[in-house]
């Protein structure tokens, strides 16, 4: 596994906002789901990543006392988390799946969550969470007429409701607009900035690169990255890729390419050129410079191997 | 008892189509019942208590609790929105007791009815022999042990309703017609033993396998058992995901 750094912040944070796992796997018959995994995660961002049926739900689903491990433990707040059903008092949870009770109101919906977390003053926290999510408009409308970015955003209003210490979110930013996760992640960052634990499962390397601190990268239910993000990421892209070339002289770029010191390869056929690179950013800066030096028209510069799965089989061989 | 949950569940009942199925099908007896009065009849006691039991209690009051108890929290288990209420800081018991007593609450509300008016009917407006007071008492029971039995299977099964089916058709319909020694694991058997105790019809065919007390014991310790169960099966609910 690769561990870029501490998945842990910096200091000790309290126990009340701390997510452990150990050596915890889970497997359903004979099929694998998540094997020997451990982290410990505090407060700020963290990113679960993974391609889809890496294992991401499953581990999630742990934390949440929703699945048993087949073996290890997960604790939250120090606990163990499974038929630890106290632990929901700080505890916010936003399911995948997108269906709610499509006969409330939105209003309906998140006052139902906080009555059921046991608020004393239910009603001020369901506006308090509604305002936070930016549904006020639609807050008087039955959910079964809401659009999906709509749903996703009363979920996370229902799990906040309760001003939860821990926040675990399962493909949080499904089916929204860019503006409304542009509004979730800012709400997520202000959480964050206050001291919680926040958790969120995604398969969308963008969307992790703009909102976590750290990851949990999960490959075929392996941990295979843990840590800050940004020096993850300079794991995936320091790796060996591959660029389609086309261009007004195929030849001539090839032999101005190959002695660039971030070119490890070029092949030429009848069509295009294909070149290899250790160092992503550095060819990227360096091809249209020397293409124009040699005063040649650069018309395509394709990565051909930018898929989420070939950038974690990578991480996995590495 | 959880009252949020309670009263979310009464909702769910009151805005599915299933409602209207259950209307129709506590209106079923009341029709057989009209029909049955427009002939004529030599002994309108018997009759009228081997209707009740065999349209009543032998398919009317199971049917309509298996379809509000396997739904009460069957439903959201199936469609994923129980987690909105399990991922909460309330004990199970508390879920479970209030999904009963929704279930017990609207299958009461239409099964119970239907009985004591159809009962009229059938007896011209008069309850004599303790005939319509027997059967509501009766269904009452079963009301109460057949929903608590039907929320453990949604709990424990996802083809609860299947399950259900073949537990009223085939073990109440059959087995235990065929064994007498199954008579114990009967619901069926019990509301009968419990009408045929409070009633005094000569000649009933409806008689029961069981003594009245033996079904009153038997059901209250159904209704027991399988809440207690339900609960644990609760407390060890897992959250299936698609990753």
């Amino acid at each position: 596994m690769k561990t870029a750094s501490q998945a842990q912040p910096a200091g000790s944070p309290s126990p009340a906002v701390r997510i452990e796992a150990v050596n915890v796997s889970r497997w359903y018959g004979n099929v694998v789901a998540v094997n020997d995994v451990s982290f410990s995660l505090g407060p700020g961002i963290t990113g679960l990543l993974g391609p889809n049926g890496a294992g991401k739900t499953t581990i999630l689903h742990m934390m949440a006392g929703f699945l048993r491990p087949s073996k290890g433990e997960v604790r939250i707040a120090a606990r163990p988390a499974w038929q630890n059903h106290a632990m929901y008092r700080a505890v916010g949870l936003v399911p995948e799946r997108e269906a709610i009770y499509p006969f409330l109101t939105g209003y309906q919906f998140v006052l139902l969550n906080a009555k059921l977390y046991g608020l004393s003053d239910p009603a001020g926290a369901t506006r308090r969470a509604i305002r936070a999510v930016d549904m006020e408009a639609a807050q008087d409308r039955r959910l079964g007429g809401y659009s999906k970015g709509m749903k996703q955003r009363l979920k996370v209003a229902a799990a906040i409701v309760h001003d939860p210490q821990i926040l675990l979110l399962d493909e949080p930013f499904n089916g929204t607009d860019p503006a409304q996760r542009l509004q979730m992640m800012d709400h997520l960052r202000r959480m964050a900035d206050e001291g919680r634990t926040i958790v969120f499962s995604s398969h969308i390397l963008d969307e992790v690169e703009r909102l976590a601190q750290s990851v949990l990268v999960i490959v075929a239910g392996r941990l295979v990255a843990s840590g800050d993000f940004h020096a993850i990421r300079r794991l995936m892209t320091d790796r060996p890729h591959t660029f389609t070339v086309h261009s007004s002289d195929n030849r001539g770029l090839a032999v101005a390419l190959v002695a660039d010191e971030s070119v490890i390869g070029v092949e030429l056929d009848d069509e295009h050129l294909t070149v290899r690179t250790s160092q992503f950013a550095d060819f990227t800066h360096a091809a249209p410079r020397i293409a124009k030096a040699e005063r040649i028209t650069l018309q395509e510069l394709l990565p051909t191997d930018e898929s989420l799965e070939r950038v974690f089989s990578y991480l996995v061989k590495r | 008892m959880n009252t949020t949950v309670f009263t979310l569940t009464l909702r769910q009942f009151a805005g599915q189509r299933r409602s209207l199925l259950m209307f129709g099908l506590a209106l079923i007896p009341v029709a057989l019942a009209i029909i049955y009065r427009l002939g004529e009849h030599a002994d309108q006691h018997e009759e009228t208590a081997n209707f009740l039991a065999d349209v009543v209690v032998t398919a009317i009051l199971p049917l309509v609790c298996l379809i509000l108890g396997t739904s009460a929290l069957g439903s959201e288990i199936e469609d994923g929105t129980a987690v909105y209420i399990l991922a909460k800081p309330v004990p199970r018991r508390d879920i479970i007791a209030a999904k009963f007593a929704a279930s017990v609450l609207i299958a009461a509300a239409f099964v119970v009815p239907a009985t004591a008016v159809s009962g009229l009917i059938g007896l011209q407006g008069v309850s004599e022999e303790g005939i319509v007071t027997g059967f509501v008492i009766a269904t009452l029971i079963g009301v109460f042990a057949y929903s608590a039995v039907f929320i453990l299977l949604s709990v424990a099964t996802s083809r609860a309703l299947l399950i259900g089916l073949a537990y009223v058709f085939i073990w109440e319909g059959l087995i235990t017609e065929l064994f007498s020694g199954t008579r114990y694991l009967s619901i069926r058997q019990y509301c009968l033993g419990i009408a045929d105790l409070v009633t005094t019809v000569s000649r009933q065919d409806f008689e029961a396998n069981l003594g009245g007390v033996e079904g009153l014991v038997l059901a209250t310790v159904v209704v027991a058992a399988a809440l207690v169960l339900a609960v644990r099966r609760l407390e060890g609910f897992e959250l299936t995901g698609t990753d």
